[in-house]
């Protein structure tokens, strides 16, 4: 495959390393200096410029280019470059990394002619929550109003999901008002038939509503002890995207911010969180605030210096699991050295991501593109199709599956007895290669 | 003239720091066509055969120094951020002086001191319903009717009215609205303030309509003998503005119990949130208005106050079953709208039920109403205000901002609930004092509880007090220091206090 990635930072340097081996790559950075060092390592191709400029990506010869990933860290400038990349390489799929949460959500909504947005502060969010045992799901598609909801999970060792893993999954205990679209396991994807089961090490798409996405939230926790107390420190982005989250999960949140207006700001957000002005390093204010009783102290300021002083703190006032942000390659091991549990490095898990969405199987689904192997549609069924009144249990298995069906702007997620009705808007997961059919069937 | 002086005009002439005669310009203006409100009252005389010249007297009177002053001040019409103040609180003296002139026109022995007529007046626009009437029958029929409109201009505001209509306050009248609107902050019901102002009259216009056919179906269905059309028209112009003046000697008892509970639910609406009403009424969604937080807790406080005024009447046996629960929701209604109208003598109700109606004069409707006093998101704020501070003294680096319907309130608002609060307390107890020690030296034997309702009752804009001065009695035997204090307090009440005390203050003429 032909890609090209425009940025050479912390982030493009760990995708180039991850796909430089089996892909042709074409790095653009302003940088003579990293483009210097990139290719010192790699064998990739390098252009000067700007990444966000037609004339730079013409230059690097992104007409062949198959895949864009823009991960700079100036979000206006890799949207641009993404937009420009869709002009100049209509074949191209993109990748786009931001650090706000607004692009993000407008992007999930389709406003946004972007293949994939990958967002640091959201991938830190998901770690952070996954490390205090309750994953996060992956939102990948909204329908309806929000009323359907397309959510993907990883499925770790230690789930407590018993009724759930490892049985086939006509006898599996799946939340009412959902159904398993998709098992991912490796790069091959999995029909989900009756005899077929959830494994360990699996991403699962489901395909259903907002209580039970919440619901398979629930059963993919790992451990059995309940975490009611995060105490964040820092209140930046991902300090607030780290807290959004793990109230999503109804995990209660302290928040530590030594800016007072910043403070300020995000405590006029976020309602339910209690904003502290502290540095959080006055031995006084730890104690009186009890933060050695915590659950867990998360620690998500920009310093690493910071992180890992304010973490050995943490541990001497009792808290039992803590999780620190390394910004630097290099302190990850510095902190796991230092007896801090868990370190995360934002850049890292972002080219993780992207990476793994460059491998993904079902990366044209997500993106809604034609001529990849699985596709999410909404559709109307027609007056005249065949599938209309007849009982869901009837309707042959073919490796499409209708998740939900919008019927007078409310969602109904069908059972066995269910039936089609003609105008009904039915959201369908489906081997891309049968999308066709599927259109011209309902 | 140097290039300065040419681009702000007004600069050059200018000497203190306060343009008085830009804003004595636009008073005079307002003044001038406050004239027109004299046509009803003269229409009314010729109607039912009585003299219309108080009225149109009145009027020349009006039009002349309103033309008069406006032609002296003539170039000066750049109304700054400062001299809004002045305006709105200029606007409601001069208000009054107006309304006043029909009553020393019209020779009427009970009016015939020129404060007492003032006091009425003022009583009247800043729909107070205090009254120094002793003999309110005797009026011919056409001055009891103006006494009533002047209560449904002041309702929803003289300034709110002319934004809606002068084509000049279009400049500049953002703040105008605000210094005279009831509540910390009204929200606008549109980008441009002149539609908002219009859509609260034409709101305000509609209740009124309503109120007037919904009393006129009581009459006409003979449900209660004593309604008639023009006891409907006067007390529709009274109910709405939360004003509380009435045609009848003894207010609403004169009349049935159909009567009473159509204006115990008109009272309801005239101290809840118009604007929301009017969203309400527009979408036809009662969400944004039963939603809100504010007039939750108002509905609540009138029915705990009604169920705690109807077990005390039950308890003491002044009155039982529907009666009770009748004159218990009429008083607290009318009481904490700050309305003032009474259905009994709560003068000579038990000490628990009079305590209870002063406290409530305390509370208020709620914000962008027509009623008066403290107003219950005040109450609501402060009541956050405690808990945070509370909080705080446990947690001292907590960041929690004060919420209203979830939204974050600035800290600015915060303060300056705060200040209302203490100078609508401070005015209050000084108000007391001055009342007790006129009533000392004057003889008029005012007992305390006595002196704080009249002091509560005109500054909250509430209307009668307890004692001589109850519902049933008058504001007549006080004397004049007293009548001139009450006239004051009325004054700051309707205006919220602050737009008015900032005149009295040294930096405000400064440069």
């Amino acid at each position: 495959m032909r890609i090209f990635l425009i940025g050479a930072g912390q982030v493009g340097t760990t995708i180039a390393e991850a796909l430089y081996d089996e892909h042709q790559l074409t790095v653009v950075d302003l940088d003579a200096s990293r483009l210097g060092g990139i290719a010192h390592r790699f064998d990739v191709a390098t252009v000067q410029g700007n990444g966000a400029s037609r004339r730079a990506l013409q230059e690097g010869g992104i007409r062949d280019a198959e895949l864009v990933i823009a991960c700079t860290s100036r979000d206006e400038a890799n949207i641009i470059a993404a937009m420009l990349a869709k002009k100049l390489a209509p074949a191209a799929r993109t990748i786009v990394r931001t650090a706000n949460p607004e692009y993000l959500e407008v992007w999930r909504e389709r406003q946004l002619e972007v293949d994939f947005m990958v967002s640091s502060e959201e991938e830190t969010a998901h770690a952070v929550s996954r490390t205090v045992g309750v994953p996060a799901a992956r939102q990948t598609d909204v329908f309806a109003d929000g009323q359907v909801q397309v959510v993907e999970f990883d499925v770790e060792p230690g789930v407590r999901a018993d009724g759930v893993v490892g049985l086939p999954l006509r006898e599996a205990a799946i939340p009412p008002d959902s159904k398993v679209a998709s098992i991912i396991r490796g790069d091959q994807a999995v029909v989900p038939r009756g005899d077929q089961s959830i494994q360990v090490g699996d991403r699962v798409v489901i395909i259903g509503s907002p209580e039970a996405a919440r619901a398979w939230s629930a059963l993919m926790a790992r451990g059995k002890r309940r975490v009611d107390d995060v105490v964040v420190w820092g209140a930046g982005r991902a300090g607030t995207a780290i807290a959004r989250q793990l109230l999503e999960r109804n995990i209660a949140v302290r928040l530590i911010e030594a800016d007072r207006e910043r403070a300020r700001e995000v405590a006029d957000q976020l309602q339910s969180v209690r904003v502290f002005h502290a540095t959080g390093f006055d031995p006084d204010f730890l104690e009186r605030e009890r933060v050695g009783h915590a659950t867990a102290a998360v620690f998500a300021m920009r310093d690493d210096a910071k992180n890992l002083y304010g973490a050995t703190l943490a541990r001497l006032h009792g808290v039992q699991l803590t999780i620190a942000l390394a910004h630097e390659k290099v302190s990850v091991e510095v902190f796991e050295r230092a007896g801090i549990d868990v370190a995360i490095n934002p850049r890292q898990l972002t080219a993780e991501e992207i990476v793994r969405f460059a491998h993904d199987p079902r990366t044209q689904q997500v993106a809604m593109l034609e001529g990849d192997r699985y596709e999410v549609l909404d559709v109307t069924v027609r007056p005249e199709s065949a599938l209309l009144n007849r009982p869901f249990r009837q309707l042959p298995m073919t490796g499409s599956l209708i998740g939900a069906i919008v019927r007078d702007g409310r969602a109904i997620f069908p059972h066995g007895d269910d039936v089609l009705l003609p105008g009904d808007r039915a959201i369908i997961f489906t081997d891309a290669r049968r999308a066709t059919e599927v259109e011209r069937t309902l | 003239m140097t290039a300065a002086a040419q681009r702000w005009p007004t600069a050059r002439r200018r000497r203190g720091g306060v343009d008085v005669a830009a804003a004595a310009n636009l008073v005079a203006e307002l003044t001038t066509y406050l004239s027109a409100a004299f046509a009803l009252p003269t229409a009314a005389a010729l109607w039912y055969g009585e003299s219309p010249w108080p009225f149109a007297g009145a009027a020349a009177i009006t039009l002349a120094a309103g033309l008069g002053v406006g032609r002296a001040t003539r170039g000066r019409e750049r109304v700054g951020l400062r001299e809004g103040f002045l305006v709105v609180s200029l606007t409601w003296l001069v208000a009054a002086a107006v309304g006043a002139l029909p009553y020393l026109l019209s020779g009427e022995e009970q009016l015939s001191s020129p404060i007492d007529a003032y006091f009425e007046a003022m009583s009247g626009f800043t729909t107070t319903g205090s009254s120094v009437l002793t003999d309110i029958p005797d009026l011919p029929r056409s001055l009891l009717l103006w006494r009533q409109l002047t209560q449904w201009l002041g309702g929803m505001g003289i300034i709110v009215l002319a934004l809606a209509v002068l084509p000049r306050l279009r400049v500049g009248g953002r703040q105008l609205f605000q210094s005279e609107a009831p509540g910390p902050e009204v929200e606008p019901l549109s980008a441009s303030i002149r539609s908002t102002a219009r859509r609260l009259w034409l709101l305000y216009l509609a209740l009124t309509v309503a109120e007037v056919a919904a009393l006129s179906a009581v009459a006409v269905t003979d449900l209660d003998p004593e309604m008639t059309f023009f006891d409907a028209l006067a007390h529709a112009l009274t109910t709405m503005p939360t004003g509380g003046f009435s045609p009848r000697g003894r207010s609403l008892e004169e009349f049935g119990a159909a009567t009473q509970w159509v204006v115990i639910a008109f009272m309801v609406l005239a101290g809840a949130n118009f604007g929301l009403m009017y969203v309400a009424l527009v979408r036809r969604d009662g969400r944004a208005l039963l939603g809100n937080e504010e007039v939750r807790l108002y509905l609540l406080l009138l029915a705990l106050a009604a169920a705690v005024l109807a077990v005390d009447l039950g308890a003491h046996g002044v009155a039982a079953g529907e009666h009770a629960v009748r004159a218990g929701a009429f008083q607290a209604v009318a009481i904490m709208t700050t309305t003032g109208y009474a259905s009994a003598d709560f003068a000579v109700w038990p000490a628990l039920a009079a305590a209870v109606l002063v406290g409530l004069m305390f509370v208020g409707g709620t914000a962008a109403s027509t009623a008066g006093s403290v107003k219950v998101v005040r109450h609501l704020l402060i009541g956050r205000i405690l808990r945070r501070e509370l909080d705080q003294t446990v947690h001292p680096e907590i960041v929690e901002p004060i919420r209203l319907q979830r939204m974050p309130v600035e800290e600015r608002t915060v303060r300056a609930v705060i200040a209302f609060f203490l100078l609508y307390v401070t005015l209050f107890a000084a108000g007391t004092l001055v009342l007790m020690f006129d009533s000392e030296i004057g003889g008029l034997g005012l007992a305390p509880f006595e002196a704080v309702a009249a002091a509560a009752t005109t500054l909250g804009n509430v209307g009668p007090a307890l004692g001589p001065a109850g519902p049933m009695g008058s504001f007549q035997p006080f004397g004049d220091a007293s009548k001139i204090v009450m006239i004051l307090l009325m004054w700051l009440g309707r205006l919220e206090i602050v737009p008015v005390i900032v005149l009295f203050t040294v930096r405000y003429w400064r440069k």
